[in-house]
């Protein structure tokens, strides 16, 4: 069993990151993938130019850890990779990868998306859009919990 | 005691602030000081999913906190 979870305060290149996943794969037969990108329009239909992602000096690394292992736990995976960009990002770019490897595909797809749901309403970021008309606090929504309740 | 704030919290209330108590009280009676130190803004923290963590790990409102430790106060959180 192999889990990793980063927070990354630089840039995100996803495809390095998968990468990364591979090279860790030896018997496994699957591998699943999630990246989160920066949206550049908010909710509203505002243009958004950049997120600013705040974190805690201590709690956002461990939420991060906690939801990795946890996610590890549950599925039957081998390797689970997290990697969580902090700061401030620009529409467009990578916030965030989630991924999982396992013997069978349906582990690693569970795991993944487990590993979104929890992120979602529980790794430690305060994050805010801005934008030239907008400076918004975004926070979980209805569906986001109800997508978090699931796998309770 | 030293108070922290996270998010929009600290758009409202500035990343730290100080809480003169000289005995034990519970989180509650920390977020009713803060309520009259900042009255424009006291209902962000009577919001209660503003949770209060101490030493790292979150505490009920009902939860100790001694003159020499610190508080973080944090609002929703939202990865992804």
């Amino acid at each position: 069993m192999n889990v990793v979870a980063r927070l990354e305060t630089g840039t995100l290149d996803p495809a390095a990151v998968l990468n990364e996943l591979m090279q860790a794969v030896s018997t496994d037969g699957a591998v699943v993938s999630f990246v989160g990108i920066a949206r550049g329009q908010a909710r509203g239909g505002e243009a958004v130019d950049r997120l600013a992602l705040e974190h805690h000096p201590r709690l956002t690394l461990d939420s991060l850890e906690r939801i990795a292992t946890d996610a590890a736990a549950r599925f039957a995976v081998n390797h689970v990779l997290v990697v969580h960009r902090c700061g401030e990002i620009a529409a467009g770019e990578p916030i965030v990868f989630a991924g999982a490897a396992s013997a069978h595909r349906r582990a690693a797809f569970e795991a993944a998306d487990y590993l979104m749901d929890r992120l979602k309403t529980e790794a430690v970021f305060w994050k805010r859009e801005e934008g030239p008309a907008i400076r918004n606090w975004i926070e979980p929504t209805d569906s986001d919990y109800a997508d978090r309740a699931r796998w309770e | 005691m030293r108070v922290h704030f996270y998010g929009r919290l600290a758009d409202a209330f500035g990343t730290e602030t100080e809480v003169e108590i000289s005995e034990p009280c519970s989180i509650a009676q920390v977020r009713e000081r803060l309520a009259i130190k900042y009255p424009r803004d006291a209902e962000l923290l009577g919001n209660r999913r503003v949770r209060a963590c101490v030493d790292d790990s979150i505490v009920p409102d009902g939860h100790l906190v001694q003159p020499d430790e610190s508080i973080d106060f944090i609002p929703p959180v939202s990865g992804g």
